[in-house]
């Protein structure tokens, strides 16, 4: 055994010790074993459990023209795909779920995958416009947006909860002391996460 | 060992201070927990770990998510989440009845609820101690304010309190450490409700969270979620605070995973001599013996002890010849307020999470011409000002590269404050054992209890006035709330988590479980000093007074005890 892979074993320990012993012995075991892998957290392999292949990338695409790219990573780089296939999997009921599958089922109906980026824009602005109409009323939106609305949602949620969007493209609040009431750049600041 | 001086059944905020002062005083003291254990630092397993790192980001579980399927009551409370989800109960092992819609929100372990409290403490006044007697709701108190002020200053110098002084006779000052700081939006709206309202105050919330090092927990560092538990032990529960006091006296035992079946009566001395324990693991019973029995499992805990602890003398519950026992149950109702936008200050803004909000003190019927007519006695707010985060990106229009620029900058500034009301005992406000069991054979509870005419009465000016104060601060798009549905969820009973009363302290024997010391009318040996033992509910957050009522009902059992007369 290298050494590198020995201070890794104590670094794994030291993790689980932190975690007061939550990770078990066959995790520690699975992760130590992968000696290649550069990183713990990367050491099992992920695969969608929800999303087929073909519905991972729609939701990575229709999430990135949301959040792209821009000098920080966007909503792809961040895997914000990967989040909702584990919402999708482990927190929404079924009918939820199910909703939601049909809200991706629809656009894809439209051939949205094949469409240019532009054609895809231009089909979310539709989507978006008939989503969040001008006279804000809020005891109904319209129903048959609501899948689009939940779209944006899971990804500003996946995205500016990811380390990338909240430590790279925002800023992670620091703990340490309180300052109630600083100044604040009318522009080029960030929020906190 | 099975013999000790003295027994506390329950390890939270109460049976904590209870450990400590006994312990303290010299007495070998035994502290029994159903829940299990939870270590201080070592099981605090989720704190300050980044959202990213919980596969559900630290969801709020919602009833009828998966990953809240175990937690059908306890997901009603929007403390509820992904990342503290263990220190609440699994609910298919914790059963009771509602027969009205109520929400009992229990934290079953070692430290109880006080690893996931709200850590807001207020001194009640003799406006609270008195308001059973004036208005004749309720009996009367059997102690005043300054019974308890001295009380008050011993715990607040053991817990630190960080607050500001404001000289208000309905809120009595504590000793305080310095106060955290209020931010630019909450400033404006203090100054503009000041201005408006003269006699209405609003404050930064007087918190058991320290400001400044006090016997070697360190001061706050402001990482945010204190529910997940503190390393530096800047919050106050009972595993940074007084299970280490009473450990370091070498005379606490404290055994976890033990549920109390009953308390044990000797009816030929009129003493309680111990209690009888169930292991939650093996199920196996044990008995334990003791001079003393506290009893600080929670309001409702506590009365499913007593309740099932019958004798020829006490067929319906130990020192329930009052048979008010599980009666005049109370919670503060509250989910109901208003919020709203303040224009401008987009030059200001704040650094850290401060794990606390601004405090609008009462200010209704304080015996002036703010007296009301339509309801008896008050309320208080509890609120915050900030700036809108990333989330408002999903209610509004625009998505792509312009909307991610947006959201670099924070939001416009938004004010909410909650009301926090009280509520009138009432005998039909109840807890009664069923006649179905839990796994360990033990009856459970039934539980009968709705808000009142009072109450209700109440609500609509918790929610006007909140929308005529932040409107005369100038706050913008103000719009009142209220999450009460009749007979439904939303604001029911118990979600303020401030469950009391159903072993009230009271002057006659014939009407209250207690006297002035906590202790029962009919059994010297046997105290209660948990939330149970309230007689009204004031409109203040309780856990202080539940605190000080134990260390003044520790002091006397131990002199008690040395005088002979337990």
């Amino acid at each position: 055994m290298s050494r590198d892979s020995v201070s890794r074993r104590q670094a794994l320990q030291q993790v689980a010790m932190l975690l007061g012993g939550a990770i078990s012995a066959p995790t520690l075991a699975g992760a130590l074993s992968r000696g290649t892998r550069p990183a713990w957290a990367t050491s099992r392999q992920w695969a969608p459990r929800t999303l087929s292949p073909a519905q991972l990338e729609l939701v990575a695409t229709i999430a990135e023209h949301i959040i792209p790219q821009t000098d920080t990573p966007g909503a792809r780089g961040a895997g914000v795909h990967r989040f909702v296939d584990t919402l999708l999997s482990d927190h929404y009921p079924p009918e939820e779920r199910d909703r939601f599958l049909a809200g991706l089922a629809d656009v894809q109906g439209k051939h949205f995958l094949e469409a240019t980026p532009q054609q895809q824009i231009a089909l979310l602005k539709a989507m978006d416009e008939a989503a969040y109409p001008p006279v804000r009323i809020d005891s109904a939106r319209p129903p048959e947006t609501w899948f689009f609305r939940r779209m944006k949602e899971v990804t500003l949620v996946g995205y500016y909860t990811s380390e990338i969007g909240a430590s790279r493209e925002l800023r992670v609040n620091p703990m340490g002391t309180f300052l109630g009431d600083i100044p604040f750049p009318a522009s080029g600041g960030r929020e906190w996460s | 060992m099975t013999s000790y001086d003295a027994i506390v059944i329950g390890s939270g905020i109460t049976g904590g201070w209870a450990a400590k002062e006994l312990t303290e005083k010299g007495l070998r003291t035994l502290v029994i927990e159903r829940g299990r254990n939870v270590v201080h630092r070592k099981d605090y397993i989720t704190e300050h770990k980044p959202n990213w790192q919980f596969p559900l980001r630290n969801a709020r579980l919602s009833v009828g998510t998966k990953g809240a399927e175990d937690y059908p009551i306890q997901a009603r409370t929007n403390q509820f989440r992904e990342s503290n989800k263990h220190f609440f109960v699994n609910d298919h092992k914790h059963p009771y009845i509602e027969e009205k819609p109520f929400t009992w929100i229990q934290g079953d372990q070692v430290g109880g609820k006080s690893l996931i409290w709200g850590r807001q403490v207020y001194r009640w006044s003799d406006l609270d101690f008195e308001a059973n007697l004036r208005d004749g709701h309720g009996v009367d108190w059997p102690i005043r304010y300054a019974d308890i002020a001295p009380w008050y200053g011993y715990v607040e110098r053991f817990i630190g309190v960080s607050g500001e002084k404001l000289g208000l006779p309905q809120l009595p000052d504590g000793e305080f450490q310095p106060p955290m700081e209020m931010n630019a939006g909450e400033k404006f709206v203090k100054a503009g409700i000041e201005q408006t309202f003269p006699s209405r105050h609003v404050t930064i919330g007087r918190v058991a969270i320290l400001t400044q090092p006090l016997h070697g927990r360190l001061p706050c560092h402001y990482c945010g979620p204190c529910e997940r538990g503190c390393s530096t032990g800047s919050y106050f529960s009972s595993q940074s605070s007084t299970l280490p006091a009473a450990q370091a006296t070498g005379r606490l035992t404290i055994v976890p995973d033990s549920i109390v079946h009953s308390v044990l009566y000797d009816a030929s001395k009129n003493r309680v001599t111990g209690v009888s324990v169930l292991d939650t693991n093996t199920k196996a019973t044990r008995e334990y013996h003791a001079r003393v029995v506290f009893v600080c499992a929670s309001a409702l805990g506590t009365a499913r002890i007593l309740l099932n602890s019958t004798s020829v003398r006490f067929p319906n519950g130990l020192a329930n010849s009052s048979g008010v026992l599980g009666h005049y149950l109370m919670d503060h109702h509250f989910l109901v307020g208003a919020r709203g936008g303040i224009e401008g200050l987009l030059d200001r803004y704040y650094q850290g999470n401060r794990p606390n909000g601004i405090y609008i003190p009462r200010f209704r019927n304080l015996g002036d011409d703010a007296s009301r007519r339509d309801y008896l006695r008050g309320f208080g707010y509890q609120g915050g000002a900030s700036r809108q985060g990333w989330g408002r990106g999903s209610d509004e229009r625009g998505f792509g590269a312009e909307l991610k620029r947006q959201l670099r900058d924070p939001g416009h500034w938004s004010i909410g404050i909650t009301a926090f009301g009280e509520c009138l005992p009432r005998e039909d406000n109840f807890a009664a054992l069923s006649d179905q069991t839990d796994e360990f054979g033990i009856p459970v509870l039934r539980i009968h209890c709705t808000w009142g005419d009072n109450e209700l009465a109440m609500r609509k000016d918790m929610a006007a006035s909140a929308a005529e104060m932040l409107e005369a601060a100038g706050v913008k798009d103000v719009r009142t709330y209220d999450a009460h549905r009749e007979g439904g969820l939303g604001a029911e009973p118990g979600l303020g988590i401030h469950e009391m009363g159903t072993a009230r302290m009271g002057r006659d024997p014939n009407t209250s479980v207690l006297n002035a010391y906590n202790q029962a009318h009919d059994v010297p040996n046997l105290f209660v000093t948990d939330g149970a033992c309230m007689a009204s509910s004031s409109c203040v957050n309780p856990s202080i007074t539940y605190m000080a009522l134990t260390a003044r009902a520790c002091d006397y059992a131990v002199g008690e005890l040395k005088r002979g007369n337990l």
